[in-house]
């Protein structure tokens, strides 16, 4: 390939890809990872949620980038930094509304990718560390949204940076070392919030940018599932695949207009979402001398903060909490069943999958709530819930009476 | 399981009884688009509610400052505030609280000599804040009770069912109305002076992707026709 791209002594000379072709396996990595890498064809809507992903972490990291420009990470300065964003730097409020509004749709299309490898059984062998890492990826995006909430200095910053601080606290012996240590400071403070500022910036998003690679190498090793579940060549063309590029790229392109189709309409006519992307709360500097008489998580947060609510005893809760999100690791152990995807699963799986999906969003909704007798009653049925399907999971995928998938698809 | 009929059942009775207590919000028609408004509005606050107000971020727009609420006259400097409670900054009042807050709040003073101002209000209580719009909205009293208003039977409780006025102010209750919504229209300004780019921008950009998803699909089409899936 041949393209007059380059300005000589002597005038404009044809540019010889073959140099470069020479020095770095351009075409072969093209050939390998997309117009040589096989897709299974039978992909739904739900196989959109992995490429939004990546589009939602790169959208986060541009406006991340220029929004980093602009605001100053110091106690004095930074809730008036991000009003001069908002009024005094062109499209500044476009920037940052994007960048909030990312924040939660990365959450929204990674639980429902997770959701997409939960039906389909696309944790099972031989794809258990493509799981795992996909667990790591969205472990530190928790902590990249937790630290780049407490940025904006505002009152729900500050109270919930401290409230999940202290949990650490619950620890016993150490704890109360351990919250001066993460915090810097006896108290969160300007120190604190300096320090996140850090990691949000630099520290957690290089660590996962690495899992994000990690995911995508695990990905194409093993290749990826389908909805029925059975396997399928990733290496070499067969009846039930197709190359990943061009079919995939212009069908994960609608995907990607659609999502930004939603992206925008909250960006330009609802940025807040009523409260649930941005809080009223957080519009209040922070105040260490006046506590919000409601404190509650972003609404990606909030069925685990459910799940420690639930529990009277504060360590517990704790312990209650990482194991919640612990089981989820372990899920390619739990599932003894012989077919992958649910579709051939028997009643119990599907009732158990019903069952998580109203507890998890049962909790979700809790978590946002304040406290009553009733809630915490239905905090901990759903907790049960939650934990039961886990749970319990190697016995009833094992002896449920399941359907034959079939031998192929096409 | 009793437990649990029970906490339902006392879930559902707290609710209803809330409901007969407590003041439901007045809808602000706002219009971000009512530039005469929002301009009237600031006139407003450049005159009543700077004396205590501050509207820090406010200091370089130009509508602000050509109603005169410039950084010198806003009370940067005061230390010292009645009863040691200092006015909040109003640049993001409609954020934290809502439009319809604001003007329900401004709607809903009423005589309470316990009070060091001798005001209260309805959907603050004992707020520090004296009735600043007293010598134009007038006095209101509490009722004591429920005023069955023409046309009130039915709807939820707003704050001109609980309040009677005592003596009306220079402005009648309608031209009152308009006032206060010149006031939110021009806080809702404040807290969002880009509303209406955002606005113009989000059709153009809604329009843009409605046509790129024609193109993408029919790309896709072109790209599958033959293939099955």
């Amino acid at each position: 390939m041949k393209l007059p791209l380059v300005l000589t002594k002597r005038g404009w000379k044809v540019l010889d890809l073959n140099w470069l072709y020479a020095r770095y396996p351009v075409r072969e990595f093209m050939q390998r990872h997309m117009t040589g890498y096989y897709a299974p064809r039978n992909f739904n809507f739900w196989y959109f949620f992995g490429s939004l992903s990546l589009l939602a972490l790169l959208n986060q990291i541009i406006t991340g980038i220029w929004l980093t420009m602009e605001y100053t990470p110091t106690g004095t300065e930074a809730f008036a930094s991000i009003q001069h964003i908002m009024r005094d730097v062109r499209y500044g409020w476009l920037l940052r509304f994007m960048h909030t509004t990312g924040a939660s749709l990365f959450f929204v299309v990674v639980y429902l990718h997770m959701y997409r490898g939960l039906i389909y059984g696309s944790y099972r062998a031989p794809r258990e560390l493509l799981w795992l890492i996909g667990m790591a990826i969205y472990l530190t995006l928790l902590l990249e949204a937790f630290t780049g909430y407490v940025l904006p200095w505002g009152q729900m910053s500050f109270w919930g940076a401290s409230v999940i601080t202290s949990f650490a606290s619950a620890i016993p012996w150490v704890g109360k070392y351990l919250v001066i240590w993460l915090r810097g400071d006896f108290n969160v403070s300007g120190v604190t919030l300096h320090r996140f500022f850090a990691l949000h910036v630099a520290l957690v998003p290089l660590i996962l940018l690495g899992f994000v690679f990690l995911h995508l190498v695990a990905l194409h090793y093993v290749g990826s599932n389908n909805p029925t579940g059975i396997d399928t060549k990733h290496d070499k063309p067969t009846a039930e695949t197709i190359p990943f590029h061009p079919y995939y790229t212009v069908k994960d392109l609608i995907g990607v207009v659609v999502f930004l189709l939603v992206f925008s309409t909250i960006i330009f006519f609802a940025p807040k979402m009523g409260g649930f992307f941005l809080e009223n709360n957080n519009f209040i500097p922070a105040n260490p001398m006046q506590t919000p008489e409601h404190i509650a998580p972003v609404w990606y947060m909030t069925p685990f903060y459910a799940i420690l609510r639930a529990v009277p005893n504060k360590f517990l809760g704790l312990i209650t909490m990482a194991s919640a999100i612990g089981l989820m690791f372990i899920l390619p152990w739990l599932d003894r069943s012989k077919v992958r995807s649910i579709r051939y699963k028997g009643y119990l799986s599907k009732i158990a999958i019903t069952i998580f999906v109203i507890c998890f969003t049962g909790l979700g909704y809790l978590g946002i709530q304040s406290v009553s007798p009733l809630r915490t009653t239905l905090a901990e049925i759903f907790s049960v819930g939650y934990f039961a399907f886990f749970l319990l999971m190697p016995f009833y995928t094992r002896y449920e009476k399941t359907t034959e998938p079939p031998e192929f698809f096409t | 399981m009793k437990h649990f009929w029970f906490c339902l059942l006392m879930f559902f009775s707290i609710s209803a009884f809330a409901l007969t207590e407590e003041i439901t919000l007045s809808h602000a028609n706002v219009n971000i688009h009512d530039t005469a408004s929002i301009k009237r509005g600031a006139k407003y606050f450049a005159t009543i509610c700077i004396a205590c107000h501050t509207l820090i971020y406010m200091r370089y727009d130009p509508i602000a400052i050509e109603a005169g609420i410039t950084y010198e006259k806003m009370p940067i400097n005061i230390t010292k505030w009645p009863n040691n409670v200092k006015p909040p900054d109003l640049s993001l009042e409609t954020e934290v609280h809502s439009p319809d807050w604001v003007y329900t709040y401004l709607h809903s003073f009423y005589v309470d000599k316990s009070t060091a101002t001798g005001f209260n209000n309805l959907i603050f209580p004992d707020t520090a804040m004296p009735d600043m719009l007293a010598s134009f909205q007038g006095t209101q009293t509490l009722a004591g009770d429920i005023i069955q208003s023409e046309g009130s039977y039915g709807h939820t409780l707003e704050w001109y069912d609980v309040v009677e006025l005592q003596q009306q102010g220079s402005k009648t209750p309608d031209e009152f109305d308009q006032m206060t919504l010149d006031i939110v229209n021009f806080l809702n300004y404040a807290a969002e002076p880009f509303a209406v780019k955002q606005e113009q921008l989000g059709w153009w950009v809604l329009g843009y992707l409605l046509i790129l998803l024609v193109l993408v699909v029919l790309m896709k089409r072109a790209y599958w026709k033959g293939e099955r899936a």
